[in-house]
């Protein structure tokens, strides 16, 4: 077995499955705060792993914050979790652009690991409201994708 | 009275109606996409053309940078994959038909 095959089964090994507890997971904020991700236990999260210099990740990012809009009385929770290269100051300075209504996180390679383990960007797990992990978008939410993946976690 | 159509105009119909089909057949596009050197935001240049009514093959290249998509062209403009490609946050810089 080659190595990259070997490296490839310890990440899937690593990464969590759907219908598992998510990982403990602690991050910074923008602010310099610290967050526990199961503080939004009891909301249907969407835990969106994205960066400033990939564009699908900028392009979908209007979406969620119309999303977080809608639906934050149903119990939506967006939570944005950079991954790295990442320089704060362009984080800060897209989010205010953009008006970002939810949480950002700053993330790591490793943190991305833990709940997924494709070369994909932007990726979203989204996780009940006992913090179970439900499913993994990867690439680009489409419509179609929060109407059949997400909106039936908010009912 | 009216006249009913013969034989050989009912044939020449036919004929018209198979020519229209075989005009509507698959149709591949080759789109140049500027800004794609990240592998891992291109799968969502993927993603979201296959997703598209119409879309029957998709291959893209970021190496390459571009967008290789088959297509009926009964169902889906060209001009309709640019949009979906330009939505993923990559821009379209020129196009060629094969």
């Amino acid at each position: 077995m080659s190595k990259a095959i070997l490296f490839s089964a310890l990440l899937t090994a690593l990464t969590i499955g759907v219908d598992q507890p998510a990982p403990e997971v602690v991050l910074k904020n923008l602010s310099g705060q610290t967050v526990r991700l199961d503080s939004y236990k009891g909301k249907v999260v969407l835990l969106n792993f994205w960066a400033t210099w990939c564009p699908p990740c900028r392009a979908e990012m209007p979406d969620l914050v119309k999303w977080q809009r809608q639906f934050q009385g149903k119990g939506l929770q967006v939570v944005g979790i950079t991954y790295p290269p990442t320089r704060v100051r362009d984080v800060r300075q897209f989010t205010r652009r953009i008006k970002v209504n939810y949480p950002i996180l700053l993330g790591s390679k490793d943190t991305k690991v833990l709940f997924d383990s494709s070369d994909t960007m932007p990726v979203t797990i989204i996780l009940d409201r006992n913090g179970m992990v439900k499913d993994r978008i990867e690439g680009i939410i489409l419509p179609e994708e929060f109407a059949q993946k997400v909106k039936p976690l908010l009912n | 009275m009216k006249k009913r159509p013969s034989g050989l105009a009912l044939i020449a119909t036919l004929l018209v109606f198979t020519a229209v089909s075989a005009y509507a057949t698959t149709k591949t596009t080759t789109i140049n996409v500027k800004g794609m050197h990240c592998k891992m935001c291109s799968a969502s240049v993927t993603k979201a053309l296959k997703a598209v009514d119409g879309v029957e093959k998709v291959d893209v290249s970021f190496e390459r940078g571009t967008a290789t998509v088959a297509y009926d062209d009964q169902k889906v403009t060209e001009e309709r994959l640019r949009e979906v490609i330009n939505s993923t946050g990559f821009k379209v810089v020129d196009e060629k038909t094969e």
